[in-house]
């Protein structure tokens, strides 16, 4: 093998692939001229032609059993990854990178990446039983609903939720408490606490819209504390608080490292009424914030069903 | 991403991911836990794939690399070729003579096979076994199609050599 004639050597590797089938046509018939003047190199081409045919022997099929029981078991971990799978979209916003995600039952995070725009920056990566796996084009829905309603161009989101990132029962219902606050409306944690029931919970009920796995969507940018300060948000995102409520049509009172919705500018809703009021109607000037909403137009309030307040009229005398 | 066209990747191609990852790990047991992991990578990978791309190759890119880690493990690289007695093969020569002969130069071949360097034997499997296109094997031995080849070819070189005073199967004419 060692003193094989340099054409011989020349042709070696268009030699095998034509033998085994790999060769383009000009290589071939190279080799075949070849094959024509040199009786080693044909029975070389022999040998390689028996070891391609052998090889290609080696094709086999795997005992139908052991195939079957595989399947079944891909089958049963595919459909647990499947329940455990949230597909995720990361997004650039006037608000930062913005990431959502879907699992099979809803929509089960909106998260602010602060500082990154990809899911190493999210705390998805590290919530246990989820499997964040990047999403395909069927999340850019979700996408479009966020910008425009960032932009003021939606004023609903009407997704299904998906509520597994509660961490409580108390959290999920401080979450739907909060999800029932209307568009251009605020209510206070101290509000919020009532609702679901437990009155002395405010600070509670903070911690647990800190922890909102749903921001935007679950508005908890719609709750502030019962002195009209804005107090919080996504961590120390203040900024992201006021932007939101502003598209909303909220008036602000904003100093230089807190801002207060300007409660003079807003009509009220006292606790179970059904009528809303001037600011100035009545006592609902002095009244807690934990007592009410505050609606910034008339036409948010009507959104929802209520009507204006039969003393004060805020339909005859809008602000 | 809904997991009804991924169903239907399953249906087309477990088996032969089965196949190739029995074939080159020898092992029923591996070969199971392999391509089950094959397929869940490829599931959370599903959505984020281009449209119009082959499958079916990246579905043996991500069996590959999953194939070398799992080679990585020194303990596994020269381990024998034990499952050769579970896999039947598809070739059935006509007469009892030729088919001895053929089964004989296959044990042969699989013992040449088995102790190819990986990355020679990947690309072998691929190529000879799974008829997979050049740029495909490359991708999934991240080298280039022109290395891929140069892969097969040392292999088919090797397992020449391997059969040299053997006595082979009868083949049909030259041309």
């Amino acid at each position: 093998m060692t003193t094989k004639h340099p054409s011989c050597r020349a042709i070696e590797l268009d030699l095998v692939a034509t033998a085994t089938g790999d060769a383009e046509s000009r290589a071939a018939e190279r080799v075949h001229r070849h094959l024509d003047t040199c009786a080693e190199c044909r029975d070389e081409f022999g040998r390689y032609r028996a070891v391609d045919s052998v090889a290609r022997g080696l094709r086999s099929t795997p005992p139908a059993d052991a195939l079957a029981k595989s399947r079944a078991g891909l089958e049963s971990r595919l459909a647990d990854l499947k329940q455990r799978r949230v597909a995720y979209r990361i997004f650039p916003s006037p608000l930062g990178h913005i990431l959502v995600g879907r699992s099979e039952h809803g929509i089960a995070v909106v998260e602010y990446l602060h500082g990154g725009s990809s899911l190493r920056a999210s705390r998805l990566a590290r919530v246990e039983g989820i499997e964040p796996v990047p999403g395909g084009p069927e999340l850019e829905r979700l996408q479009r609903d966020l910008l425009e309603f960032i932009g003021g161009r939606r004023r609903d989101l009407d997704w299904t939720l998906d509520w597994r990132l509660a961490r409580s029962d108390f959290e999920r219902a401080v979450l739907e408490a909060t999800a029932a606050i209307p568009y251009g409306a605020v209510a206070s944690y101290a509000g919020v606490a009532r609702r679901i029931g437990k009155p002395s919970a405010v600070r509670a009920v903070a911690q647990a819209l800190r922890w909102n796995p749903l921001p935007i969507v679950v508005p908890c940018h719609r709750v502030i504390g019962t002195s009209g300060r804005l107090t919080g948000y996504a961590g120390d995102k203040l900024g992201l608080k006021q932007q939101l409520l502003s598209v909303e049509g909220v008036k602000l009172h904003t100093a230089r490292r807190d801002a207060s919705v300007a409660r003079e500018a807003m009509y009220a809703l006292g606790e179970g009424e059904t009528e809303y009021c001037l600011p100035t109607c009545g006592s609902i000037g002095t009244r807690s914030l934990a007592l009410l909403t505050l609606f910034a137009s008339r036409a948010d309030a009507e959104a929802r069903g209520y009507a204006p307040c039969t003393n004060c009229r805020p339909d005859l005398h809008p602000l | 991403m809904d997991l009804q066209p991924f169903e239907t990747v399953v249906t087309a191609h477990h088996a032969e991911i089965y196949r190739y990852l029995l074939r080159v790990t020898s092992r029923s047991g591996d070969a199971d836990d392999l391509s089950q992991e094959t397929f869940l990578r490829a599931y959370r990978a599903w959505g984020g794939l281009d449209d119009g791309a082959n499958v079916r190759a990246w579905l043996f890119t991500i069996a590959t690399n999953l194939a070398r880690n799992y080679f990585r493990s020194e303990s596994r690289r020269r381990r024998a070729y034990a499952g050769v007695g579970e896999i039947r093969t598809d070739v059935d020569p006509a007469s009892p003579e030729e088919a001895r002969r053929f089964r004989e130069t296959r044990a042969l071949v699989e013992r040449v096979v088995d102790g190819l360097p990986l990355k020679q034997r990947l690309a072998f499997v691929l190529r000879k076994l799974h008829d997979l296109e050049y740029d495909a094997i490359g991708k999934s031995l991240e080298c280039s199609p022109e290395s891929a080849r140069a892969h097969v070819f040392q292999a088919l070189k090797k397992i020449r050599l391997g059969l040299n005073g053997h006595e082979l199967p009868m083949m049909e004419s030259v041309r």
